[in-house]
This record gives C-alpha cells, structure tokens and sequence, in this order.
C-alpha cells in the first residue's frame, strides 16, 4: 500500500483532490471527469504518430550520426539543431518527452535534449503564427525572443548541472523506455 | 481534428511509407518498436490527465480574468506566474484568453508572465518527467520557464511603461 502511494504520488493526489470537489460541488466532479476523459482522447489522437516517429528514429538513424550532430562534441551546430527540431514541431509538450528519450539514447548531449524540450514547449512555429495573430507581432516577439534567449542561455548552465553519473543515469533510463 | 494534429499525422504517415519503400523489415520493426515504447510510457502519463481534468474544472478563463483583471497590481504577476505554472492549457486556448484579458483592460506584462508560464512551465508534466528524466532536470526546466516568466514581465514592462 505504502509502496504503491510512493510510487503513484500524482495519481493519490488527484484522487484526493477528486473527493475533496465533490463534498464541496458534485458539479465540479462531474466537469473534472468530462474535462479527463476529452483530454485523455485528445492525446490518443496526437500521441500515435510520435510513437511511430521514434520507433522510426530509432531503426534508421544511427547512433554515431547523433553522436556527431548533437552530441558532447556538436558546439552550436547541435543546439541549432535542437532548436530546429524543436520550433518545427507540433504537439503537447507531452508528446516531445518520447523524442527525448530516443535522443538521449542516441547519445545526444543532455543539454540540447533540455533545450530542445524548452523550444517544443514554448517556442513552436505553428504556436508562433497562431500566437502573432491573436496576440499581435511587437507582444509576441517580446515574449518569444526574451525566452529564446533565457534558453539559449540556461542550455549553457544545465550542461555545467550535472554530474557524470547523473547523465549516465538518463541514458540507462532511456534505453528502459525505448527498448 | 486540428491543425496540429494534421501535420504530425502527414509527416509519420509520408516518413513511415519512405520507409517502407526502402526496407519493410526495418520499418515493421521501427513500428513494433514504437508501441512499444507506447505500452510503457502510456501508465506514466494517463494519470495525469485526471489531475488536468480536476484543474480545468477549477481554473477556468473566468476564474483567471477574475485575477488578472484591472489593477490587479503585484499581486497580478505573482498569481499570474503561480496559476500559469500550475494550469495546463492548449495554446488555442490560451492565446485568446490572452487577447481578452488585454481587451478587459489587464496590463501587458501581467499577461505576458501568465502566458509564458501557461506554455513553458509545466508543473502537471512533474511527475512524469521526473520518471523519464530525473527530478533535478525537470525543477530545472521549469525554473528555467519561471525566471524566463520573470524576465518577460521586465521587458514588456519597460516597452509598454
């Protein structure tokens, strides 16, 4: 029991927080499940293409060829690239965390692996386009360029973060999901 | 289905017939390997989305217009920076809230910090980052979007002062 509240923490909490709505409102439960259930679906409709991606990725591309794009030795052609495969993206930020791992498993530097998470979650061009037309060019490039340049710059700081065995830890744990 | 959708189905679907072409064997075995992945990741992720679920009931637009409406001063970025972390939004959702709040006379930085909180802090993904990554890396993603958050209120606070 113990182990199995240690092990789902998130799943505990939710249903804690499910309990807790429905004494205060039974509506609010009702919303929550309807919202779970369209979220649920709405990622079953995104999700089965990045699985077929990265099971792609995986058998064709080899290793050494991400070693040598994006790897420790990559410098700034490996973050250019991070970054493209990043803005020319679509899909929750949920949907990259596949992609990572098979990055990672390819033997990608950490760093571009986080700073390609950081550009897919905020800084993607079909996001982009949709975001200058509601919200207007001048705050939109405000938002954009300011966050390019904290990533570029934390990409820097996270290489330093991390020990050898923590990155080694993220390769064991990528090769577990990708098998 | 949405525009998302459309292209990441258009691009799997052209790169897994290119494959296909040139080698079969190689392309069945990059879709076995795909699902499963699939199988494996999927118990890590779907209980996050009772956790959204329970979310959207509680923080809805109205709710955050209520917050981060007029005047709403200090305390408007801070709530704008907390609730943008914690909540998950798609951005078509997202966006034109944005444009509405601005119209309902919140200032521009108060919606800049909420916005760039909503899309790149992702306090709902914790748990499942932290399996497929580790703890530390993903507190630091996130502390990351929440200092670009901070970073982004200065400067739309200077161009629109």
């Amino acid at each position: 029991m113990k182990r199995f509240i240690m092990k789902n923490k998130f799943l505990v909490l939710s249903i804690i927080l499910l309990i807790v709505i429905s004494i205060v409102d039974i509506k609010y439960t009702y919303q929550a499940l309807d919202n779970t259930v369209s979220q649920v679906i709405s990622m079953l409709v995104i999700v089965p293409p990045i699985f077929i991606l990265m099971g792609l990725f995986d058998v064709w591309i080899p290793r050494e060829t991400i070693i040598r794009l994006m790897g420790e030795k990559s410098g700034v052609r490996g973050m250019a690239l991070a970054f493209f495969l990043g803005a020319f993206s679509a899909g929750p930020t949920i949907a990259a965390f596949p992609l990572a791992l098979i990055m990672i498993k390819k033997g990608a530097k950490y760093s571009n692996v986080l700073f390609f998470l950081m550009v897919w979650s905020s800084l993607k061009l079909p996001m982009v386009f949709y975001q200058i037309s509601t919200l207007g060019i001048q705050f939109s490039m405000i938002i954009n360029v300011s966050m390019f340049i904290v990533f570029v710059i934390s990409a820097f700081v996270a290489e330093k973060l991390f020990t050898k065995e923590e990155l080694h830890a993220f390769e064991e744990k990528a090769n577990h999901y990708s098998k | 289905m949405s525009l998302e959708a459309i292209i990441i189905y258009t691009l799997a679907g052209v790169l897994t017939i290119i494959s296909f072409i040139y080698n079969k064997d190689k392309t069945l075995k990059g879709l076995k390997k795909g699902a499963k992945s699939f199988i494996k990741l999927m118990p890590v992720l779907l209980p996050l989305f009772l956790f959204i679920g329970i979310l959207l009931a509680l923080v809805t637009p109205e709710f955050i217009s209520s917050i981060l409406g007029e005047d709403s001063g200090f305390f408007g970025y801070v709530f704008g920076i907390v609730v943008g972390s914690v909540t998950f939004m798609p951005p078509f959702v997202a966006y034109p809230l944005g444009r509405e709040l601005l119209n309902n006379g919140a200032a521009y930085p108060q919606v800049a910090g909420f916005l760039v909180a909503l899309m790149s802090v992702g306090l709902v993904y914790f748990a499942a980052e932290s399996k497929f990554f580790s703890a530390k890396s993903a507190l630091i993603r996130n502390i990351v979007s929440i200092i670009g958050a901070i970073i982004v209120i200065g400067v739309a606070w200077v161009v629109y002062a």
